[in-house]
This record gives C-alpha cells, structure tokens and sequence, in this order.
C-alpha cells in the first residue's frame, strides 16, 4: 500500500542520546496524536520527518520517496511544520505573517499572485481570523496567534502538517476550536501528526496514537492501545496509572 | 493596532522632504555660509561666486555623496544584522567588521612605529588606509564564514563574532600602547570618522562597493522576512540558513566595510536607523523596511553631518560625536520599550 508517510527502522536523536527503533505509517487523511515523557524526543522526530535535522539511521519516505531525494526546497511542498512556539514579531500584520507559507510560490521579492492572496484571505477566513487580517501580529491573544500560525501552514498547500504541541499553551475554548480545526482540515484530505500531552484532548481527534515510551515505540488507535495498556509503559514511575474511564493519567 | 498599507507612499515622501532639506542644509552650513540662491547656481551652472562653486562642487558635495552613501550602508547593513540574529541591538560591527578594519589600519598607522620603524608617506593616504581597513574587514569575514560554515544557531555566531571583536580590539590596543604619540593621534582621529576628504575615485570606489552590497541585501529580503519567524520554520520552508548567513555577511562586509574604509568606524546609525524606520513605517516586511532604512539613513546621516557643521568657523565637531548623539537616545528608547524586532 502507499503511504503518505512511512518510517521506516528510523533511530532519531543525538550523539549520546539514542531513542528506540521507530516504524510507523500514515496514510491520506489520518490524525496522529505523538505521547511520550518530556525529552522523548518527540520535537526530534517531527523535526526529522521534515528535514530540518538529520536522523541517524533508518529510513523517512514521504509519498514514497526518501528525504534524500528531495531537492533543496521540494519538500516544503510536501510537508509543513508549526513549531512549539513561534517568535512574534512587532509590526508585521496578520496577513504577511500568513502569507510566509505562500514562500515556495512566491517571486524573488517574496510578493504573492492574487490567487495566493485569496487563498490567504479564505484561509484566515477559515481559522476564524478574517477580521484581523490587517492587526499587528504580535498583539494577537495565544489562542489567535495559534490559529494563524495553523493558517500559515494550511497556506503552504502540504499533504502532511506537522505540529510541535499545537494547543500547549491554549485555554479550554482555544484548545476546543483548534482541535475542530484540526479535525476540519484532516476531512479536507490533509495529514497531520501532532505532539501532545493531553491524552483526553487527543483522543478526541486523533484517529491513532504514536507512543514514544522509554520501552519503545508503539503506534494504534486508542481503543487498540487502551487494550494492549500501551499507555502504562510510557513513564518510568510506575506508580503514575492510566485511567481508561477518564483517558489520562492519574 | 491596523498595520493598513496606504499611507506608506505619503511616509516615504516625508522621509524624502527631510532628507532634501536637510541636504541643502548641509550644503549651506560650514566654515562658509553659503544662501540656498547660490548653492542652486552652483549646482546648475547659474551665476555664483567662484569661491562658492568649487566650496560646493570640491568640497560639500562629495561630503553629502559620503554621507548618503555611509548613511544608506550603515542602516541596511544594521538592520540584516538585526534580523539575522533577531536582535535589537546587533548592528555593523557586531561580528567584528569594525575591529579587522581597525586592526588593518592600526597595523599600517602605529605597526611600524610600535617596532622603532618609520612608514614611508605613500602608504598613509585615504586610499592606503581604506585598503588597509578593507583587508582588516574582508580578513574578519573570511574567518566568520568558515565559522558560520559549521554551526546551526545563529546565536552562537553572534557569540563567537562578539569574541573575535574583542580579541582583535586586545591587539589594537597592545598597538596603541607600543606606539609613538603621533601615529597614535592618527589613529585615534580615524576612530572619529570623518566623511570629508574623498576625491573622485575614492567616493566611486566606495559607491560601487555599496551599490554590490545593497544589490545582495536587496536579493535577500525574501529570506530575511522569512528569519523573522524563527529558524527551524525557515528550514521547514527548505531556506538553505548557511546560504543565507552567507549572503547576508557578505553583504555586511561590502557595505560596513566599505563605509569603514573611508570614513572610519561610525558607530549609533546602523543601530538607531532600523528602529527609527520601524517607529517611523510600523512595518516589519522588508519590502518596505528597507528601502525606508536606507532613506531614513541617508537622512540621518546627513543630519549628523549638518550638525556637526554648527560651530561653523570654529570646527568641524567628529562624526562619531553627532551619531553618537543622535543614536544614544533611541537605543535608550528600545531598552525601555524592550522592542522587539
């Protein structure tokens, strides 16, 4: 079968620091919710899947294809990625920060075709930010400047977005419509994998889990890992329990 | 706050207005008061004392050339720099250009005297020096290149730049301690600055050297708005940032370099002007940000060169003084506002 993704015996991590053996796929439409304890490497391995850094072994093909064959700049036609946390910058307005997705489209200046300029427009009009596409940036709320952030991604037109812990710093309303957003753009055909720690919220809207354990890596739906009680391995303090009523630790 | 587009065009006009007026401001004022009547004569070939017309023509006018020209160089050079390593207070100088040209010329000003040698008088002309400090400034990018080659943050660059400086200042100042008092005064008044004194060739070579480096800053506004996000989105985005480092650097040394050669170290414009453009055009992109630095460094170049023409008959105040004056409060300013960039 052709996968969007596949990983493929892949080692991530650094000199000293080797994390376990990962094989895992993702096809057209799939939401992946990454769990794992803090230094896991989860930030690594969705940084890996992108290019931005080197693995160590194994192998990463993207609609079958491994990175290495990518030119310089193709990929970022494939894959974008949304960083934990993105610096704000002082009077750049909403709509210029989004239209930085449009970059692999756009001419030696930067400046975008209207046709970019419109799928900016209905973009913002999308994460509910169609209102605020002339506002300085950096005055956005965190729920806001997430959303725009998860626009500037959708912009770059890539059949797999990446997200490094996408609601991590968002109140319950905040985390609620960008979970909705995620789910709307996965309807849409898009792939997205993004890192968590919040089971309950990923359970909701992913439709499998990627566990990053100090005992291995481990991929299923929640219902599959719940059974296999997948998620009682990922801490070393055993007497952290998982609750599968509540689907969190506690 | 509404970051709308329009009233850019009315923003550059003003800039443009300030930046005419302070020019024939600075025609005007010096040893020499000159009326607005006559400099326009002079300009366009009209009836004006003979005096005047080679005052201005020999004299004012390379000097506003050199001003436009340092003030336009030292103001996008700055503001890459700023955006490279996304902060508010990086300017020209900060990965060292200034201390490997002030190293050339201290090496050709004070190197001989400091071993009991005397320099012969061909070597120490404008062009002798600028040569001098070019070497200086290219030597010091060479080796930050090969650095920059090898490391993923920019902010370990910043580091090692900041460093390389203060090693390269150490040895200036083991020169100025050895040598003789007047190869010390020479130096000493080339750290001034000073934007008078260029022939012909020398302001050509100097505009041709700027003129490569603004073509290269020019070439990377694409990729400099795209800094301003944060380095792993850049490379998401497939932004090669060595390449990028490179250009930018590259760029640096043609314009600081340049403006360091033949006018001296000087210092606040490329820090100030970005930000006063900033608070100036509250624009971010750099597809308005930097044509408005260079404008808004031209002006404050020119300003700086005006008022250090004041005491009239009296003197010529440095350069270095006025800049110092004018860029100080602003730096201020973005301490307290805690700015970013």
């Amino acid at each position: 079968m052709n996968h969007l993704l596949e990983l493929e015996s892949l080692v991530i991590g650094y000199k000293k620091q080797i994390y376990p053996e990962i094989n895992a796929t993702v096809n057209k439409g799939e939401v992946i919710a990454l769990i794992g304890p803090n230094g896991i490497g989860k930030s690594t391995l969705l940084k890996s899947i992108c290019g931005i850094q080197k693995f160590r072994k194994g192998s990463v093909l993207v609609m079958n294809k491994k990175l290495s064959e990518y030119r310089e700049g193709e990929l970022a036609s494939v894959t974008a990625y949304l960083p934990s946390q993105s610096p704000r910058t002082k009077h750049l307005s909403l709509f210029d920060m989004v239209s930085t997705g449009c970059y692999r489209r756009s001419d030696w200046l930067g400046r975008i075709s209207n046709r970019e300029k419109q799928l900016v427009v209905s973009t913002l009009s999308k994460v509910g930010l169609s209102e605020l596409s002339h506002r300085d940036s950096s005055q956005l709320s965190d729920g806001e400047f997430q959303r725009a952030a998860i626009a500037r991604s959708l912009v770059q037109e890539s059949s797999l977005i990446l997200m490094d812990e996408p609601t991590a710093f968002l109140d319950i309303e905040n985390k609620i419509i960008v979970s909705r957003l995620l789910k709307e753009i996965s309807s849409e055909g898009k792939s997205i994998i993004f890192s968590t720690h919040d089971l309950q919220h990923a359970s909701k809207i992913c439709s499998k889990f990627w566990i990053m354990g100090y005992q291995g890596f481990i991929e299923g739906t929640p219902e599959v890992l719940k059974e296999k009680r997948a998620f009682e391995k990922i801490f070393k303090d055993s007497s952290i329990i998982f609750d599968d009523r509540l689907f969190t630790f506690v | 706050m509404n970051l709308k587009k329009g009233n850019n065009i009315f923003k550059y006009l003003a800039v443009i207005s300030f930046l005419l007026l302070f020019s024939l401001l600075d025609l005007s004022l010096g040893s020499v008061s000159i009326p607005l009547r006559e400099i326009i004569a002079s300009l366009t070939g009209g009836e004006a004392p003979d005096y005047v017309k080679a005052i201005i023509i020999e004299k004012r006018v390379p000097e506003l050339i050199t001003a436009l020209l340092a003030g336009i160089a030292l103001s996008v050079c700055g503001l890459q720099m700023q955006t490279l390593f996304r902060n508010p207070l990086a300017d020209p100088y900060v990965l060292g250009i200034s201390s490997g040209s002030g190293l050339g010329v201290s090496l050709l000003i004070m190197g001989y005297s400091s071993f009991g040698l005397s320099l012969s008088g061909t070597l120490l002309t404008n062009l002798g020096v600028a040569a001098a400090a070019w070497i200086g400034a290219a030597g010091v990018t060479i080796v930050i290149l090969l650095v920059a080659q090898r490391l993923r943050e920019n902010v370990t660059l910043l580091v090692f730049g900041i460093m390389l400086g203060s090693a390269l200042s150490a040895v200036i100042t083991l020169l100025q301690y050895l040598s003789s008092s007047s190869s010390l005064k020479s130096y000493v008044m080339w750290t001034m600055g000073s934007l008078t004194g260029l022939d012909n060739n020398e302001l050509w070579i100097m505009a041709t050297l700027i003129l490569s480096g603004i073509v290269i800053s020019v070439l990377n506004i694409k990729d400099l708005n795209i800094m301003l996000m944060g380095d792993n989105y850049a490379k998401s985005l497939g932004i090669n940032l060595v390449n990028v480092r490179k250009r930018i650097l590259i760029s640096a040394t043609l314009l600081a370099g340049a403006v360091t050669a033949f006018c001296g170290p000087i210092g606040f414009i490329g820090i100030a002007v970005p930000h006063i453009s900033r608070m100036i055009f509250k624009n971010s992109d750099h597809k308005v940000l930097m044509p408005a630095t260079a404008l808004t460094g031209a002006t404050t170049m020119v300003f700086a060169d005006t008022l250090s023409q004041l005491p009239g008959q009296l003197l010529t105040l440095p350069v270095n003084t006025v800049s110092a004056l004018i860029g100080v409060p602003v730096i201020i300013l973005i301490i307290f506002k805690n700015r970013n960039i």
